[in-house]
């Protein structure tokens, strides 16, 4: 017969029940707000993707799975996902490529390191709007700076926002313009490294590629793999820079290349009031998400090195 | 027919509600199931509730004496003329307390409004997406609206504007302003190339292709002035239409496909092509500097460029920098043609005091709103000393009023002939069509021209590619509805 664990078998302290009843009480209203705001939002959400929502009489019937059958014959399904898809594998490594770049530069500064990191973080902070209005002009294709720069070198630049070939493109480098918070966690695991490391490669005489492919790269694995995971589901989400430099007026030049899933869905929602089928395509993005984050984290498995892991 | 004045007429009856659904309550066998049954009967609760606000899209009594409180939004970016009518509306309804929201239309925000019980009383919107509103209930048909106020609308407005909201039999808005386009010449760049303005004629293409090409100049193979800007994408309405295409038909369904389409497109391709191809005519648009100090007038960027009614408005600080005239947009049989959009007023499904929200929009498109509209024109230009080009109301006769008592010469012959030329194409407006699709035609409509503009479709195929989706748009909203 086998003893039970003290585990099982003692009751909890009343220190123990207090504290616990304190820290319910402190993550309260953060429950609230999930329960309500994003729970309760998606499970509404879940509840629309097989019905039809009225906006007048504010009800839902239910109509099976006839939204999921509109959106497998609706081309331009298959035609935003496509894109969206296309950007966030242009985008995704791009982004952490300059990012740790950038850190990498920034850690090794010897004096000047605040200054630097404060102006590669003001792209961060500068409204969406702003960034779009200064890469409207930039990316022009007869006079923006890129492509007078371009010239001055000898190339002929494309048409970056008319040319359905650069619009995603152009997207991405909006997108890297403010990759600086992705480069403030690189920074942050690049400080983590024990400086130990580094010496001890100096001594077995260790070059400079080798020792950040065989001690610093492991060693902010985890910050990789989480910026990874989190700039792929940024990507697969991206609304507000397509929207602006496309969709914000009747002039879109590349209505196809820049209709993002994303874009699909708010109009489905507030322009044709489809909100049944805007939910299901939400649905369909989430799942998109969650298995390519599973994929992303059984590879990451593989790689990522945690300090404290017994590997 | 003169509107003046609001009628007195006995109350109405309030308007119906629906009723909330009874909710569910969690039941289960333990905590977690209980928690689980929480969120979805808090859920639930949310879906099956009722519009507290109304939500019926009945019939709402527009007779009733104005009063009480009104709610209203969207009347955004209100500058003199804006001003003045409201002023005006509000001194005429001395019993309505009128709450202005004055931020802009948002579709988001009004659904979010109407799901909320929030409903407003008037809400203004472009007229090209009321029809999809209607369609989907959530407005209110104004027919009683204007048979309270005496108003005939096929009357008061010209007719493109009152087909604008004209959708399954009946009027959806009270709209305003029809700014028509014409083709504004930039006298300076036609004469250095031996262009004259009889030249720049859309309804003989041989004749304006010489001209264009006379015109256009480029350097290094950028274009840097445009012959012709045909605002391919804004105006591709104006040259379907007037090259005898239909978007729409009378039931409101698309028909982009209609090969009657493909002259217009063909006859923009040709002049686009003949600058450099869409993507460099498109990027140097782009870096048009149209509001300011080096806009494509002053900098002879354009010979000619199609424009709407507000734009002289824009230029009238740089006379004497400028060189201009306007010829009308011709349709194929050489008479002038205009199409263009506006906005309207609605009243929303379940809006809680219809005969005020009636009696007020009435009254912001009132003779007498536009006349105090006028004179307040006529004082900020006689204040800044600029060129009063004009209010083009949406009403023939409220626009003949102002033009005869405040649009005076104003010492540039070629400012008045444009004024002239604008004022001339307005009994030749056309409407874009109602759909409950309007928005997505208009797209998809875009769509078509940038795909056949860039090469990599057919006219035919881009049409084809977008009527499909357009008849997608309509199936979709119409089964909402």
């Amino acid at each position: 017969m086998t003893t039970p664990t003290l585990a099982h078998t003692r009751r909890a302290s009343p220190l123990a029940r207090s504290e616990a009843r304190a820290g319910w009480l402190f993550i309260s209203p953060w429950l609230v707000g999930f329960a309500i705001f994003t729970a309760g939002a998606m499970i509404f959400s879940l509840v629309l993707a097989f019905g039809r929502y009225d906006i007048v009489t504010n009800t839902v019937s239910v109509t099976g799975a006839n939204n999921f059958r509109d959106l497998l014959a609706d081309p331009k399904v298959a035609t935003s996902l496509g894109n969206t898809l296309f950007y966030a594998v242009l985008a995704v490594p791009l982004e952490i490529v300059v990012a740790l770049c950038l850190a990498l530069l920034l850690s090794r500064a010897p004096r000047g390191g605040g200054f630097f990191r404060t102006l590669f973080y003001l792209p961060k902070m500068t409204p969406a709007v702003a960034t779009a209005a200064m890469f409207f002009l930039l990316l022009n294709g007869n006079t923006g700076a890129i492509n007078r720069a371009l010239r001055a070198i000898g190339i002929q630049g494309p048409q970056w926002l008319v040319d359905p070939a650069w619009v995603k493109p152009s997207i991405v480098l909006m997108t890297l313009w403010a990759v600086s918070g992705t480069m403030v966690i690189f920074l942050a695991a690049l400080h983590n490294v024990p400086h130990e490391l580094y010496e001890a490669s100096a001594l077995d005489g260790a070059g400079g590629a080798r020792t950040f492919f065989s001690i610093t790269l492991p060693m902010i694995s985890g910050a990789l793999f989480f910026n990874v995971i989190v700039l792929t589901i940024a990507a697969f989400q991206i609304f507000d820079s397509a929207y602006l430099l496309f969709w914000r007026d009747n002039t879109n030049a590349s209505p196809e290349a820049s209709l993002f899933y994303a874009i699909y869905l708010f109009q489905k929602a507030f322009r044709q009031f489809d909100l049944g089928f805007a939910a299901a395509m939400a649905w369909v993005m989430f799942v998109v998400i969650m298995l390519v984050t599973l994929v992303q984290v059984r590879l990451g498995n593989r790689f990522v090195f945690y300090e404290g892991d017994q590997r | 027919m003169r509107r003046s004045s609001t009628r007195a007429i006995p109350p109405a009856p309030s308007t119906p509600s629906s009723t909330a659904a009874p909710s569910r309550r969690p039941r289960g066998p333990g905590r977690r199931a209980a928690a689980v049954g929480a969120v979805l009967a808090l859920t639930g609760a949310a879906a099956a509730c009722g519009n507290a606000g109304g939500g019926s899209a009945g019939e709402a009594d527009f007779t009733g004496e104005p009063s009480g409180d009104l709610h209203a939004w969207a009347f955004d970016n209100a500058d003199d003329v804006g001003q003045a009518r409201l002023d005006q509306a509000e001194a005429a309804l001395p019993d309505v307390t009128i709450d202005l929201d004055a931020t802009a239309f948002d579709s988001q925000k009004f659904t979010t409004r109407m799901a909320s019980s929030d409903v407003p009383d008037v809400v203004q919107m472009d007229r090209r997406v009321i029809p999809t509103y209607a369609a989907q209930g959530l407005i209110q048909p104004l027919d009683q609206c204007f048979t309270a106020h005496d108003v005939t609308p096929d009357e008061w407005w010209y007719p493109a504007v009152v087909d604008d909201v004209r959708w399954n039999d009946h009027v959806w808005a009270v709209p305003q302003f029809y700014q028509p386009p014409a083709i504004l010449l930039n006298t300076r760049v036609m004469a250095a190339a031996g262009v004259t303005a009889d030249q720049i004629d859309t309804s003989d293409p041989d004749t304006l292709m010489a001209a264009i090409e006379a015109m256009y100049a480029e350097s290094g193979g950028v274009p840097v002035t445009l012959g012709l800007d045909p605002n391919p994408v804004g105006q591709a309405p104006l040259w379907i239409l007037g090259s005898g295409g239909q978007l729409i038909d009378d039931d409101g369904r698309p028909t982009l496909d209609d090969p009657s389409n493909v002259a217009g497109v063909e006859l923009l391709k040709e002049i686009i092509d003949a600058q450099g191809g869409y993507a460099a005519v498109k990027s140097l648009t782009d870096s048009f500097d149209s509001f300011g100090d080096g806009n494509q007038y002053v900098t002879d960027q354009v010979g000619a460029q199609v424009n709407a009614q507000w734009y002289p408005n824009v230029l009238s600080p740089y006379v004497g920098q400028v060189e201009l005239e306007a010829v009308p947009f011709r349709d194929a049989d050489g008479n002038p043609f205009s199409v263009a959009g506006g906005t309207g007023f609605v009243i929303p499904a379940g809006a809680s005091n219809p005969a005020a929200a009636c009696a007020w929009m009435i009254e912001l498109t009132s003779m007498d709103a536009w006349e105090a509209a006028g004179a307040a024109r006529a004082a900020s230009r006689e204040a800044d000393g600029g060129i009063n080009t004009g209010i083009m109301t949406g009403s023939p006769e409220a626009d003949a009023a102002i033009r005869d008592k405040y649009v005076v010469p104003s010492g540039d012959d070629g400012f008045d002939q444009v004024i002239a030329t604008y004022y001339d194409v307005l009994d030749y407006g056309r409407t874009f069509g109602a759909s409950p699709a309007g928005q997505d035609v208009q797209d998809e409509l875009n769509n078509a021209i940038t795909a056949a503009l860039l090469g990599d479709k057919s006219i035919e195929q881009a049409l084809g590619d977008a009527q499909k989706a357009a008849e997608r748009a309509y199936e979709s909203v119409t089964k909402q509805g």
